[in-house]
Parts: structure tokens; sequence; C-alpha cells
């Protein structure tokens, strides 16, 4: 059997929480949840059901399944779903990211009036296109975000990494801390029945809002806005400048062009007229300089400059060394390696440590959790 | 019998919030969704960007109608505080030890700068839970960079893993994607927190950077560095090839709103085109698909060969596409089982029967905005809960002399004398476009 680790000083410290087999929403949400110190108990079998299309590849459950106890439930459907329910009736959160309308989530509500439970779903447990097959790309499709992403020469490009499932689950693990705590002060739980379209058609920045206020709508702008909000070659790459009005002075003294103190690119009404003759003046700066060397400008002058860094480059840079970014994970095969850690500091976290197998006797899980 | 009326899980907790711009400010509309008193603390002098980063040259006030602002500070109390002047930044510590919670996000120098330094800051209240949320923290080698959500998506290694197949050009999100990132964390940052305080009786300080809560979001990513450092691009396609096809496909343009001004001209024309997301998720998704588009002779390809031909296939999806309007296509394959959707502009996604069919659209009257302006509602969208919101954002100082006045006792002729000092106000000193 695993021991449970003790984090007698973690924030999530005795919060015990069942992930539904989850995909990368659930498992995600899950593996925050107990990198803050939550008894995390994964369950998982072929009865159990899931979003077949949001399974995960083998990097991401070497990222995400470390630091939970893994359940496997075998028999059939009904043995399964009885096994969950004793489950979930002594746990405080239940994630789950699976089919909407295939597990009783008011019955474990009435049965545990603490419980915070929360459903991941590509458009919510009710409407019209509750239960309508989606992976990522739909999802981001119908979240308005896809729309506003890529070439205006191309097509609508989805931002890689299926976002639409990490951000749902980022929103999924705040708003389990948020519930969770008010079951804590006040009681009771609730269920939250989060859509992954309504996670990103909340975040649709000023696009969404315009067009709601009558304004023509915003397609997509691929990486040049205007001059001084813009992405560049530059030496070893690619960077950006991204300059509010306030900053724009700063980013012409740097360039050092005579033209630019002139009125029409110094104001800012005048400037879009005179945008194609200003982008050739930062383009001729940014292809000159590194991504280090733009960096180290930015930051003497207030500058937003910013490079494009792959993961590759990130596990090298010194300054997430220094804040002890990465966490590391021991496989199964004897390597190690090291992932993204904690999303913040300040609280205690205990991530990474060795992959394991779905090898926990639910009986030890349910006696170890009996509130009796 | 009376109906029982829900606590909301932040009812009794109030929260300074010295945020501005996107991030911090979604933080604090999540903490104000589930019941937080959030006091949005300006200065006269230096107020939140966003209230003025858009043009509103009609308007009387505009620092008051912007539609960005509006959306994104609703159901918050807006307190103006000068705190750049000694006596401001007395008000603000009194103010402190009436709040649970302090939230910012300035760059990593600038609290220390206004001499409001953690010390100081939890001198005025030790059981403040504090959450600053710099680009790049508040330690380290890269603290003195600057960044908006772009540049901190940049760093953060996810737009390195976006861009067409076979192209090196990297692209970015099409929205400030690195702020509601870390605005969401935030928003747990303040419940673990505040969970902790309780707990523990020690509240802590939270040093969020921005680029790492998003570098989280690449996790798998990271692990596959450790085998292969270069990054490949997929497009829109899965990029292990688990699913094929996978793609995004234009239809026929917007016709409904030509001439009506609902999309921008680009070159002269309307950019009313549109397009539909489809995933072949699996064999018997591929077969339907294959059917409707004319191909019954490749229902049986296997996902193997699906892969190996995608640009053929993208091209009988294509040619299939063209000549239907998006929601005709997007009905014939959800009838036949076949995931997809359209892609939703900003025009189409306020008329999305599930987004209208959940009440994701609120409509809050807002004296300064149009009848009928819409914003989105909730994302956590609680069950039993009422979460929905029911007050309108907040004016500039709206609530300046109430607040003062209920948590610190103030009477007017100290409010006056505030005001003369250009400590507070009801309107921006010299507002300008941002």
């Amino acid at each position: 059997m695993t021991k449970v680790p003790r984090r007698m000083d973690q924030p999530l410290q005795g919060m015990r929480v069942v992930e539904v087999a989850g995909g990368v929403p659930a498992a995600s949400c899950a593996h925050l949840l107990a990198g803050y110190g939550a008894d995390v108990v994964r369950v998982e079998g072929a009865d159990v059901p899931v979003a077949p299309h949001w399974t995960l590849s083998a990097d991401e459950a070497t990222y995400l399944l470390p630091g939970k106890r893994r359940v496997l439930l075998e028999g059939e459907e009904a043995g399964a779903a009885a096994a969950l329910a004793a489950l979930v009736a002594s746990a405080e959160v239940v994630v789950l990211d699976g089919p909407p309308g295939r597990f009783d989530v008011p019955a474990w509500r009435a049965a545990n009036p603490s419980l915070v439970a929360v459903t991941i779903s590509p458009f919510g447990w009710t409407g019209p296109d509750r239960g309508l097959p989606a992976d990522d790309l739909i999802a981001y499709a119908a979240g308005g975000l896809l729309s506003l992403t890529g070439d205006p020469a191309s097509t609508p490009l989805a931002t890689g990494g299926a976002q639409a499932l990490w951000f749902g689950a980022l929103h999924a693990f705040a708003a389990v801390t948020g519930a969770y705590y008010g079951a804590v002060v006040h009681g009771e739980g609730d269920w939250i029945d989060l859509s992954l379209q309504e996670c990103m058609a909340g975040a649709l920045e000023l696009y969404g809002p315009a067009a709601a206020y009558g304004e023509p709508a915003a397609l997509r702008f691929g990486n040049y806005h205007r001059a001084v909000w813009a992405l560049y070659p530059c030496a070893d790459g690619y960077a950006g400048v991204f300059c509010l009005e306030r900053q724009v002075p700063a980013l012409f003294a740097a360039i050092g062009e005579e033209a630019l103190r002139e009125e029409r690119f110094r104001d800012p009404q005048q400037r879009p007229q005179h945008d194609e003759e200003l982008s050739a003046y930062v383009l001729s700066f940014m292809v000159d300089r590194t991504g280090d060397e733009l960096a180290r400008l930015g930051a003497e002058r207030k500058i937003p400059f910013g490079k494009v860094r792959t993961p590759a480059e990130l596990l090298d840079s010194p300054a997430l060394a220094d804040r002890g970014f990465f966490d590391t994970v021991q496989r199964a095969d004897g390597s190690t390696v090291a992932v993204p850690g904690r999303p913040f500091l300040g609280m205690d976290w205990d991530g990474g440590g060795p992959e394991r197998a779905p090898a926990e006797p639910i009986e030890a899980v349910l006696a170890g959790w009996s509130r009796s | 019998m009376e109906p029982i009326v829900r606590k909301l899980p932040f009812e009794g907790v109030r929260v300074a919030d010295l945020s501005m711009m996107w991030a911090g400010p979604y933080a604090t509309k999540l903490l104000a969704e589930l019941g937080a008193e959030v006091l949005k603390i300006e200065s006269p002098s230096a107020w939140d960007n966003i209230r003025t980063l858009i043009a509103f040259p009609d308007q009387a006030q505009p620092w008051n109608s912007s539609y960005y602002f509006n959306t994104y500070n609703r159901a918050k109390k807006s307190v103006t505080l000068d705190l750049a002047q000694v006596r401001g930044r007395a008000v603000f510590l009194e103010l402190l030890a009436h709040c649970d919670v302090l939230i910012e996000n300035y760059r990593a120098d600038v609290l220390d700068k206004l001499d409001l330094s953690y010390d100081v800051l939890r001198a005025a209240n030790p059981q403040l839970v504090i959450v600053s949320m710099a680009g790049f923290g508040k330690t380290g080698a890269d603290r003195a960079l600057v960044g908006f959500g772009p540049v901190i998506e940049m760093m953060s290694g996810l737009t390195s893993l976006t861009g067409y197949v076979d192209d090196d050009v990297s692209y970015k999100c099409g929205v400030s994607y690195g702020d509601p990132v870390a605005g969401v964390a935030a928003a747990g940052a303040v419940a673990m927190g505040l969970l902790q305080r309780r707990r523990r009786g020690v509240a802590p300080i939270v040093d969020l950077a921005q680029r790492e809560v998003a570098a989280t979001f690449a996790g798998g990513a990271f692990v596959a560095a450790h085998r292969d450092p270069a990054v490949r691009h997929h497009g829109n396609r899965h990029p292990a090839g688990a699913i094929a096809p996978r793609g995004v496909y234009r239809c026929l343009d917007e016709a409904r709103h030509r001439d009506t001004g609902a999309y921008a001209l680009i070159a002269g024309r309307e950019a009313d085109e549109q397009w539909i997301a489809v995933s072949a998720l699996d064999d018997g998704q591929w077969a339907e698909l294959a059917a409707l588009i004319g191909r019954p002779e490749w229902a049986a390809l296997p996902l193997t060969e699906r892969v190996a031909r995608h640009d053929e296939l993208d091209g009988a999806i294509s040619a299939w596409a063209a000549p239907l309007e998006a929601g005709e296509a997007v009905a014939e394959l959800r009838d036949r089982g076949v995931a997809a959707a359209r892609v939703l502009d900003m025009v189409a996604i306020h008329d999305d029967a599930q987004l209208r069919a959940r009440g994701f659209w609120i409509d809050l009257p807002h004296p300064n905005m149009p009848e009928g302006w819409v914003q989105p509602g909730p994302s956590w969208r609680f069950v039993e809960a009422d979460t929905a919101p029911k007050v309108r954002a907040p004016l500039f100082g709206e609530h300046t002399r109430a607040v003062l006045s209920e948590l610190l006792g103030y009477d007017e002729a100290t409010l006056d004398a505030l005001a003369a000092e250009a400590i507070i106000a009801d309107a921006p000193i010299n507002p300008g476009v941002g």
C-alpha cells in the first residue's frame, strides 16, 4: 500500500479528493490540489466513464499523475458505480471530466452536504449541446478564441498544447478551492458545472465586449496588431514588443532613430497613419538583437520585450532554477525528468515524485477515509 | 416557506484590490462573483489604464464608459486613494486593517517604491493574505522584466508550441492569454491563503509569477523536451496523430450581417469569413464524415492512413464545406455524430444557442453603457448557490466616501479635506488615452 504522505503544513491538508479517471481537465485540477496537500485518489477502470478523447498522453501522465494514489476499479459497471459513490461519500471534493449525465452528482451531494463536486465538460451539463462529442479543438472553436488566433491570410489556428483543456483545468482548481473554503466556513458544498466553452467565452479580452457594444467584430491579427504591439524576427529567433502608450517614448529612445522624434510618430492619434513606416524602424531594431539583449534592455528601460522561448530553453533558465520552479519526476524506467512545479510561491508545495501504477486497493482508501 | 438562501463562499471576505489592466481584475472579478467585497483602489492621478485604453471621444466620462473596464470590474466598489501621497498611504494602511486580502499586479519593484513593502503592509494588518502577481515574480534574475499577457505567453513556452504545419513561425494567442491564466490562479491562491490563515492562524504572502503559471499549461511539452528539444508545429492537427482528420475549414461568408457594420472592414471588404472546426474522434465518426463529404470509399481508412493522407482528406472536407453556411455544415456533422463546431467569431458567439440556453450573456444596466449591452456571466456555474452577478461595474470613485466613512469613521469634513488635496476624487486627473 502506498503511504499517504504527511503534509501537515499545507493549505489543503485534510482535503480528500476523488479524481475520476481524468483527462487533462480533471487530472490537472487534481494535480494542483495534490501539490498543495490534498490526498488525491484517482479512480480508473474499464467501467469508469471517461471522456475518451481527453485521455492523457504518456507525457501528460508523467506530469500529472505523481503525487496521487491510483485505484483500479474492476468488475461490473454497477459495482464500479457503487464503489465510486462510497469513495465520494467520504471525500471533500470530487473532480470529473467524463460525459455529462453519466454520474449521479445530485445523489452524491445529497449524501454528503459539504461535498464540492466539479464536473468539467466541453459545453456544460445543461443546454442543447451538452452531450455533443468534442475534443480541445472543438471546445476552443466554440469558446471564441480560435477565431481570434492565427495569421489573417491563413486559417484560424488553435493555440498549441490543447489550451481549452488546460484553461478549464485551472478554472476548476480555483473554483474548487473557493467552494471548499465556503464549505469549511459555511458548512455547505456545491456542484460546479464547468463548461470549457464558457471559460473561454468569458476571457475574450476586449474583443468580445467590443462586439457586444456594437463595434465591428475583430478577426485574427496574427502576430501583428500595430508596430508597437507585435512579434518580430530577432537575431536568434522571434521576439515581441508590446507597449502601452506610456512605454512608447522609452521604446523610441531605445531605437534611437532621429525620425522617431517627429510628431507623426509621437502623437498616438497620428501614429496609425504611419504605422507601416514605424514598423520598419522597429523591425530593423529587433532583428539586430538577441532575445537576451532585448530582455536586458527591457529591464533597464521598462520596455515590454519578450522572446519566444521553448520548453527546452526554459528547462535551462537560471531564473526559473533560482526560484525552484521545477519538480522532479522519477519515471518507472529509473530516469528522471524536470517538470513545471507550483503555480505560485508562498504556500507549501510538494510536487513531483515517483510515477505510480494503479495499484491502491480501494478498501484501504475507504478504511483510511472512514468518517466513523 | 421561505426559499433557502445559500451563502456564497467568500461572503464576509473583504479584498483590497490594487490590480490593474486585465490579469488582476480578472482575479478579483472571480472573487466578487463568489461573494467577496472587492474594493478596487485607484489613484486619481494613476488609474487603471483599462478605463482609457480605448478612446471614447463622444462620452462625457470616457473613464466610466469602457466596455473593457466595465466587463471585468463588475460587482466591485471603486475607492480612490493617491498612494503616492503620504496621507493617501496612511489612509490606505488604515483601510488594510479592515481587509482580509490584498492583491496587486504591479511590476516587482513598485510596492517598495510606494513605501508599501511587505513589512509595512504586515504592520498594518498581520492577518492580511497578500497576493502579488508580478509578471516574472518578486525574486530571481528575471524579476525586473516588464511584460503584459503576450510577453508572458511567449516567455512561458506556450507561444513556441503554436504554428502552422511545417512552418517555423510561432503565433501568439489572439488575446493577452497570460492575463486570464494568471488571474484564475490568483483567485485560487486567495482561497488557499484564506484557508491557511483559518487553519494555522498565519496569513501567507503569495508570490505568483504570471510566466510560471502559464508554463504549467505546457507540462507535457516539458516532458517531451527531455527527449527532443526541438518544437514542431502541428497547426490544428492532433500533435500525436491520435485523431484524424482534424482541422478548420472555410464555409460561406456570413451574409446575414453584410452591410450592417458588424464585421470589420479589412482591405476594403467586410471580414465576415466563417469557419468550422471538425474532429473525427474515432473510426465511427470518420466513416460518417467520409459518407457526408461524398467519399464513402474512404470510410474504412484506418487512423494511420488518415494521418498519412491528412492533406488529401482536408482537401475533400474543404470542398464539401465551402458552399455551405457554417451553421448548416455543423448541423449536418452533428446529426451524424461527428464532433464539430462553428469557429464562433465575436458576433456569432453572442448568438450561440448553447450559451443563450444557459443564460451565459447577462445584462447589467449601467448608466454609461448602451441599453442591451451584455457581458459574459460567471465561468464558475455553481448549481446550488446563486452566483449570478447583480451589480454593475462602479463609476470612478463611486464608493470612496461611503467606504471611508463606514470602515474608518471619516466625517464629511475629513473627506472634503482629502478631496481638496486630490487624495480622493470622483474623476481622474488629466484623463487621456492610456
